[in-house]
């Protein structure tokens, strides 16, 4: 699924306001209306002052009913009074049961208060005889709701606040968890451990951002590499340059003390010849490890090129026998004929070099699939079938090329390698049955231009 | 090979290795040529646009001016040859140098015979020694008849062929019948670009010329090829 961060964050945040706003309304309504009672403790001082003015006015005694009214309205700032109703029935109307039951001039205690209308209301206490009421605008001190401003600022705000904090909270670990891991590793590579990896540690979890830990792997992977293989292509390099170097220091040393001067000249050029190819070789190599260049922009004929490579070895060696193979024509494309022409040259010269002298060299070109097979057949000692696939490591030499070839260095293979698959081929090496190495070489006919 | 022409081609060599400079000005005096030397950019773009040069020998990391900005210069109002030297061997470096007008590139390290010959391919090219304006329309050596006008080559009055740069490159050979045309000479000359080193395209077309003369009954061994030298048609 795409997106699944998208989709990972939105269901808290979507649900969870959600709820928040049920919950919020629901509580709100809720405490509002629990607010809006007379608390208990009032509801029953109002009752006694019902009973009081009840007993007062039974007893008949006017007089001190009106002297308690008086001290009870003075006491709580409010407004007291007992009446009587009698409601009368006009043009012939009846009343209905409940009001010769009795009926109320105000709010019964136990009745919810609206907390929205700002004045008190007033409280009925009826007396038994339904008719006479004691009534008293409730006093301020006993009006409920008292702390509801507080209450709804509370529900309204702190906690809304405080639960989206809370998700704000869950949803910045969920997300820095892994960025944090991403940066630790960054650090780490960045002071040279270049084995971090950071997928692993982020177990189960499938998004954006394992994708991101996936590219990350991936990029530490590579640099990792190129950074290794730089570090042992200068290694290689600089132990292959001290020995010829050594060698034309010697040589120099030998023509100053005046020792076989025509000796060493030659030498010294020889030595300096090996050293500017092995130095072009290398360069060619990092560039192609480097880069990973596709090479694609030439079109040639492979017969043409063979012939001409052929011609050089014939010279090289004249004392070889080259048995040649070739179609009149093995016209490909969208390759390059400066790679191509570098890695035939090695693999024929290689070729040349381990067929003792007289020896037969088979070279033969055909098409194969969609392309040309290329096979070189020599006559020599062959390779150990395990390190069949090490002599296509750069400086990588057998004991048998490093007596055969003191002056090799090891580049040529790798680099037909190289050249080779930047050209969209193949380069293997096998052992032939009858003795000698078979290198099988394959190249497409085309390749699809990238515009 | 090295046919300096009765006037000396004067050449500017602009390297800051003093060495380096001094050894090949003085190498390149020997062979006959004449020398003017530089170290630095500003001072080279100077002198280029000051004195006429027959060919520049730039190196790309000089102090002051890089090598391309100097060419960039030069360009705008001199069309002067110019070879650079670098040694950074990086295919893009030798695109760059091409785009911005230089000759002919030559990466280092390079010997100095290698040097030599491409120098004496540019010039040769440049001071008009390849102009086919004076060529003949028509070559015939024994039973092979080469037809410039219409790029068309009879054997014994088989037809032959060829393509352009192919008919290009056997004219080439066929009208210097016996003398040996260095590889960098030819590139200038047939297919008007540099020679570098694992190039092969000459070969290429040089062994299907071969292959076509031989089809129409020529012998094999009037194509020659001379070993570290060059092509020669016998």
């Amino acid at each position: 699924m795409t997106r699944r961060l998208f989709w990972k964050l939105c269901a808290p945040l979507v649900l969870g306001t959600l709820a928040l706003v049920w919950v919020v309304t629901f509580l709100g309504d809720e405490t509002e209306q629990q607010m809006s009672f007379i608390a208990e403790q009032h509801q029953q001082t109002l009752k006694q002052w019902g009973d009081t003015a009840e007993r007062l006015y039974r007893a008949g005694d006017e007089q001190a009913l009106a002297v308690w009214l008086e001290e009870l309205q003075a006491r709580e700032n409010t407004w007291a009074a007992v009446v009587r109703s009698d409601a009368q029935p006009l043009a012939g109307s009846t009343l209905s049961a409940q009001f010769q039951e009795g009926f109320r001039l105000g709010r019964n205690v136990e009745w919810k208060i609206h907390l929205y209308f700002t004045e008190n209301p007033i409280m009925d206490l009826p007396f038994a005889d339904g008719h006479t009421h004691f009534l008293v605008t409730l006093p301020q001190r006993m009006r409920p709701g008292t702390y509801l401003p507080e209450v709804k600022l509370l529900l309204k705000l702190a906690l809304p606040l405080a639960v989206l904090m809370l998700l704000a909270s869950v949803i910045y670990h969920y997300l820095m968890g892994p960025l944090r891991q991403l940066e630790m590793a960054t650090r780490a590579f960045s002071e040279g451990n270049l084995g971090v990896r950071v997928r692993a540690q982020f177990g189960n979890r499938s998004d954006e951002l394992t994708a991101l830990a996936e590219t990350f792997d991936r990029m530490a992977e590579r640099t990792g590499d190129l950074i290794l293989t730089q570090r042992r292509l200068i290694a290689d390099l600089s132990h292959e340059l001290r020995t010829p170097l050594t060698r034309i220091d010697m040589a120099l040393s030998c023509v100053e003390e005046g020792i076989d001067t025509q000796h060493f000249l030659p030498r010294i050029r020889r030595e300096c010849r090996l050293m500017r190819s092995l130095v072009e070789d290398a360069l060619t190599l990092a560039w192609l490890e480097n880069e990973q260049p596709s090479l694609d922009q030439d079109s040639l004929d492979l017969t043409d090129l063979l012939d001409s490579v052929i011609e050089d070895a014939r010279y090289e060696y004249p004392q070889h026998c080259l048995d040649v193979d070739l179609p009149h024509q093995a016209e490909i494309s969208g390759s390059s004929h400066r790679a191509l022409a570098q890695a035939v040259e090695n693999v024929i010269r290689n070729a040349c070099h381990y067929t003792p002298a007289g020896g037969h060299i088979r070279i033969g070109l055909r098409p194969e699939g969609e392309g040309y097979r290329l096979t070189i057949d020599d006559q020599g000692p062959g390779v150990a079938t395990e390190q069949m696939e090490l002599i296509f490591t750069p400086f990588y030499r057998t004991a048998q090329a490093r007596d055969d070839r003191p002056d090799g260095h090891g580049l040529g293979l790798a680099l037909a390698r190289r050249q080779v698959e930047a050209v969209g081929g193949k380069i293997h090496a096998e052992n032939l049955a009858e003795g000698g190495l078979r290198m099988s070489l394959w190249f497409p006919a085309s390749r699809p231009t990238p515009p | 090979m090295a046919s300096v022409a009765p006037r000396r081609p004067h050449i500017l060599v602009v390297e800051d290795d003093r060495t380096l400079n001094g050894q090949i000005a003085g190498l390149l005096e020997s062979k006959g040529y004449r020398t003017c030397q530089c170290y630095e950019g500003e001072g080279a773009l100077l002198s280029a646009l000051g004195q006429h040069f027959d060919l520049i020998l730039l190196d790309v990391l000089l102090p002051k001016l890089n090598g391309f900005d100097v060419l960039d210069r030069l360009r705008k109002t001199r069309q002067t040859p110019v070879m650079m030297l670098t040694a950074c061997g990086a295919e893009e470096e030798r695109i760059l140098g091409y785009r911005r007008g230089a000759d002919d590139y030559v990466p280092k390290p390079f010997g100095f015979t290698e040097l030599i010959l491409r120098i004496d391919a540019l010039l040769r090219r440049t001071l008009g020694h390849t102009d086919q304006r004076g060529d003949p329309e028509e070559l015939t050596l024994g039973s092979l008849k080469l037809d410039r006008g219409n790029l068309e080559a009879h054997h014994a009055d088989t037809p032959i062929t060829l393509t352009p740069i192919q008919f290009r490159l056997l004219w080439s050979l066929a009208l210097h019948q016996g003398e040996v045309l260095s590889k960098p000479y030819l590139y200038q000359l047939v297919l008007e670009r540099e020679f570098s080193r694992y190039d092969r395209s000459l070969d290429m077309h040089l062994s299907r010329v071969r292959r076509k003369l031989i089809m129409a009954g020529m012998a094999a061994d009037r194509l020659q090829t001379v070993h570290g030298k060059g092509y020669c048609f016998l």
